[in-house]
């Protein structure tokens, strides 16, 4: 049974979060280039967990490919900015319109999959475009497109349009989760037949999700492309930025507004100060703490904000998933 | 001349992503896990039989069993007491929960092993036999033979044995499986174990062809996806022919030339591409892939 | 136990860990601190590895001779390492984190192209002298980057050598397979350029993708253009894969050459008598002939690689031979500038032009090292000696290669 507040999730997270965004505002004050680097990575690993959540978390549709939106979202900057234009507003318009179009076209073969072969139908097209990208001359081929950058003293830019980005991202998957298009979405994740019996046309609702996922990554791609300087099918398609999405949503608590944002400040934090402490083992001990995180806290952090019961509460959730 | 040569290749290759795709198949199948430490199961096993050939001088068809064996033992437990926490779980919680166990046994092979590519050498490697003007390696017919062997006896074990039927009625209903008196966490140990078996059988078969270091088992997690799918989920044969059309679609690859916008591609680099045209057309003839059945 | 208390407090926990600037640390005065993002896990584990131990043997060499000296002081030299899990971005977030936490001097360059791309990027912007050894694509250095040197030959050259070993020795027919990435795809149309301009025929020429697992269609291609000599451009996993494909299908050549692959030790261990005869290109070996003109380091390769295997009991292939180059690069650089001064030091590895152990250190305009030559190792009897140019040479190459049925 689903409880209409369950939509939008535990709202002390939520609450936690707008603060969270709110104080990161000022991190550019410190001036110092690498916390701005990590905040905005995290910034970045934050929108696409909202791209992935709002087809995956809502929707139900889980997908191994919203890297290609991100992706295509980086090329559409690195082009613009070999004509020219570096404005950072322009190569977010651009990545948005051209990932809404790609996701829409895609999305009506594609979607008409259910669960694991939509997901790898999603790997399958991300890999695709990934190998198209490092075929075509015109981007740069496997060698990639350099980007022109702000220079020092304006470069905080690029933070602050990351924030924007992120920030729309929590403030449209909020909208939305209120609105009659996030109960549209949980009825199809929750049985899309008996939905479609009650007069949810499930493709058009499929395709919206999937272009808001596909904006969300691209806005973001966007802007990472101008901040890193560099773009290459390597880079523009890392298989981490696939992976990490989901892993970030799920930590947090996936089909929740605050989810997503937890979940990257997190993993993202951990890894940076994993780096720190032990230079060579830090993969390893990230891979305990993931095992070690899901098998106690299964559905998420978020979750675990607002459970109830205490340490006894928290023994009893143990055995929720057992066999 | 070329195309007959490409397909044999490519049914060769296609032997070894079977063998791969199968255990993957069962556990994703039978279990509802996708076990994202596929790639470094199969590392494991390349390294059993590196360790063996180099220690032991045993010929890696021999340690394929031993390989098997060991990543039995290891996937059991890893089900039994690691992944049993969450295993009825949404799919995607033990798909973390299986992210997080690869990067631990990546690095910890990074640090029994150090990132040196290692290989086994037997001397029978490179030998082949001609028909005609084609050319077949010894090694790859063996490993084929071997995948169509291991194929051919996990339809029958699963058909017929009593672990078997065990097995198929849990993913079945795990409610009436049990009332059927099923130990439910020791099936679902096992049919983990045969995955990780499985998994380690292909990489001791993979030995003999490719380099062995921690990370070589990445493009084989990401071939069996697609195998997988292709073949049909959780079904033994839908392996086997996912593996096979998927290796001769890569094999044929090269042949293909086209002039897109004035510049001249061709299908050697574009292979993945090619490869998700080819699965997406199958999805769409058939979503359920060639040899599945639909599932809930 | 109020869990939403804990929470709020971790995280509070966590932004503070994070914003407090890594303890200062003992920047010992008279210390040079270098910053290196190396890859000490991921795919390029190895190769990182191998350029640590370079930069490290430098290390210790100078601060048991006495330092650098700057000016009229005497410096000690210290190296500060992240790993950057051979991934492109987070190499240049390190690199970041190296200049504006950690404050570094200088910047050592990390393992491979991509990275080594993305990290001049960063140190043009922050003005940072960066030298590497380790990233041989050209494109690094078409940017107009001014704060970026590289100690090794072009990606272009790592082939030519065995091109030319197989013209004089009249070969005339070319295939050459390269893996899709940048660094890959410059060797190989090196290459085919070089081939081409000098009178010869190339039969075969494509790509093929990074991670691929079955190379069989590449060498039936390759099988039917018949060619002399038979090139790749790629990674140690493609060289064996390549390897073993044309034994099992009896592709039998005049000369097989390798980008990467025959100059590690691996190569022979997974290849045993299967290895032998191939060439590989290399930016250095222990038996190149130069003699250095500097005080301050070894005098020569033989003696580097002497003292080199006591330290890491295997011999140094060219990895650890460049890295230590970029090293004295910055160590001359400095001694010259008489200062720490970024921009002085910049300007002094502009100007730079020295022999050393591994041959000349020296910057065209673009900060390239054009003029030090490529090396072609060949395998002989499971060992790897140099056989090209002749003037470098120890051993003369074996030419043709055995065909496969009578090896």
């Amino acid at each position: 049974m689903i409880s209409l507040a369950g939509i939008t999730g535990s709202r002390p997270a939520l609450i936690g979060v707008v603060v969270a965004m709110i104080a990161l505002l000022g991190i550019p004050a410190f001036h110092n280039g690498y916390i701005e680097i990590v905040f905005r990575n995290i910034l970045m690993y934050a929108a696409l967990s909202y791209g992935w959540n709002v087809l995956g978390g809502y929707t139900g549709y889980v997908s191994f490919g919203q890297v290609a939106f991100f992706g295509i979202g980086t090329y559409c900057s690195a082009v613009l900015s070999s004509h020219g234009i570096t404005n950072i507003g322009a190569g977010i318009a651009l990545a948005i319109l051209v990932n809404a179009v790609v996701a829409i076209v895609l999305g009506i073969p594609i979607l008409r999959l259910r669960g694991h072969y939509f997901g790898i139908a999603t790997l399958g097209v991300a890999l695709a475009i990934q190998d198209l990208a490092a075929n075509i001359d015109a981007l740069g081929g496997t060698s990639g497109l350099a980007l022109k950058q702000f220079d020092e003293s304006q470069f905080f830019w690029y933070y602050y349009a990351m924030w924007a980005v992120a920030a729309a991202c929590l403030l449209v998957t909020w909208l939305v989760a209120r609105s009659k298009l996030g109960y549209a979405f949980v009825a199809i994740r929750e049985n899309e037949d008996a939905a479609v019996v009650l007069g949810v046309s499930p493709t058009r609702y499929k395709v919206i999700a999937w272009a808001i996922a596909g904006a969300m990554a691209g806005a973001a791609g966007a802007v990472f492309a101008p901040a890193n300087g560099f773009i290459d099918p390597s880079i523009a398609f890392e298989v981490d930025n696939n992976v990490f999405p989901i892993v970030m949503t799920l930590l947090g608590g996936i089909g929740t507004v605050a989810g997503p944002f937890v979940g990257a400040l997190i993993l993202a934090g951990v890894n940076e100060i994993l780096q720190r402490f032990f230079v060579k083992i830090h993969t390893l001990f990230f891979g305990a703490m993931i095992v070690l995180v899901v098998m106690f806290l299964p559905r998420g952090i978020v979750a675990l904000i607002g459970m109830r019961g205490g340490w006894r509460g928290f023994r009893r959730s143990l055995g929720a998933y057992r066999v | 001349m070329e195309f007959a040569q490409d397909v044999i290749n490519g049914i060769l290759a296609g032997g070894i992503l079977a063998v791969a795709a199968l255990g993957f198949s069962l556990v994703w199948g039978i279990m509802n896990i996708i076990n994202l430490a596929h790639g470094a199961f199969i590392m494991l096993g390349a390294y059993c039989a590196f360790e063996l050939f180099t220690r032991f001088h045993i010929d890696p068809f021999i340690s394929v069993p031993i390989a098997f064996a060991l990543l039995f033992v290891l996937g059991y437990l890893i089900q039994r007491f690691v992944i049993n926490y969450v295993v009825r779980a949404p799919v995607l919680t033990t798909f973390l929960l299986t992210f997080g166990l690869s990067l631990l046994i990546v690095n910890i092979a990074l640090l029994i092993w150090t990132g040196d590519t290692r290989g086994v050498s037997p001397s029978y490697v490179g030998a082949n036999f001609s028909i005609g003007p084609l050319t077949v390696s010894w090694a790859k017919l063996w490993t084929l033979i071997v995948a169509l062997a291991i194929t051919g006896f996990m339809a029958l074990w699963l058909g017929r044995s009593r672990m078997g039927r065990a097995i198929r009625a849990t993913a079945i209903d795990v409610g009436a499986a049990q009332l059927a008196g099923v130990r439910v966490a020791h099936v679902y140990a096992v049919t983990f174990g045969l995955g990780t078996g499985l998994a380690g059988a292909a990489g001791a078969l993979l030995s003999l062809s490719y380099g062995i270091n921690p990370t070589m088992g990445d493009p084989f997690l990401i071939k069996s996806f697609v195998v997988c799918v292709l073949g049909g989920l959780g079904s033994v044969q839908g392996a086997l022919i996912g593996g096979l059309v998927y290796g001769i679609v890569e094999g044929l690859a090269p042949l293909i030339h086209v002039t897109l916008w004035g510049q001249d591609l061709s299908g050697s680099g574009l292979q993945n591409v090619i490869a998700l045209a080819v699965l997406l057309f199958v999805l769409i003839v058939r979503p359920t892939g060639i040899m599945g059945r639909a599932t809930a | 136990m109020n869990f939403r208390r804990i929470a709020v407090f971790a995280a509070l926990a966590f932004i503070a860990v994070f914003i407090a600037p890594a303890a200062p640390a003992p920047a010992a005065q008279d210390t040079i601190l270098f910053g290196s993002p190396v890859s000490l896990t991921g795919a390029l584990t190895k190769e990182g590895h191998l350029t640590q131990e370079g930069y490290e043997f430098w290390k210790s060499y100078v601060n048991s001779h006495g330092g650098i000296k700057v000016g009229g002081k005497t410096y000690k030299v210290d190296i500060k390492y992240y790993d950057d899990e051979s991934k492109n971005e987070t190499s240049a977030q390190l690199a970041e984190r190296l200049i504006d936490q950690d404050h570094v001097n200088f910047i050592l360059g990390p393992y491979g192209s991509g990275t080594a791309f993305t990290v001049a990027a960063i140190a043009e912007r922050k003005k940072i002298p960066m030298v590497e050894g380790n990233g041989a694509a050209e494109k690094i250095f078409s940017q107009g980057f001014r704060y970026t040197f590289g100690v090794l030959s072009p990606a272009k050259r790592y082939l030519e050598g065995i091109v030319e070993l197989g013209r004089e020795k009249g070969a005339k027919t070319v295939a050459i397979s390269a893996a899709s990435d940048a660094f890959s795809l410059e060797v190989a149309k090196g290459a085919a350029d070089y081939a081409t301009a000098h009178g010869m025929t190339v039969v075969y020429n494509n790509k093929y993708p990074n991670d691929a697992t079955d190379v069989s269609g590449v060498v039936t291609a390759i099988k039917a253009a018949n060619p002399d000599i038979i090139l790749n451009a790629g990674h140690l996993q493609d060289a064996l894969l390549i390897h073993k494909a044309l034994k099992e299908q009896s592709v039998s050549a005049k000369a097989y050459g390798y980008s990467v692959g025959p100059d590690t030790p691996d190569f022979v261990g997974a290849l045993g008598k299967d290895a032998n005869d191939v060439f590989g290109g290399a930016q250095w070996s222990d038996a190149v002939k130069y003699k250095a003109d500097h005080p301050g380091f070894y005098d020569n390769a033989k003696d580097y690689a002497v003292a080199f295997e006591k330290v890491y009991h295997h011999r140094p292939d060219y990895h650890n031979a460049e890295s230590s180059a970029t090293c004295l690069a910055f160590e001359y650089a400095i001694e010259k500038a008489g200062s720490l001064d970024p921009d002085k030091v910049r300007d002094a590895l502009a100007a730079l032009d020295v022999t050393t152990f591994y041959g000349i250190l020296k910057f065209d305009s673009r900060g390239l090292n054009v003029y030090k030559p490529m090396v072609v190792n060949q395998i002989q009897n499971g060992t790897l000696v140099t056989v090209f140019p002749t003037g470098l040479a120890e051993k003369k190459p074996i030419y043709p290669a055995p065909p496969w049925g009578s090896r």
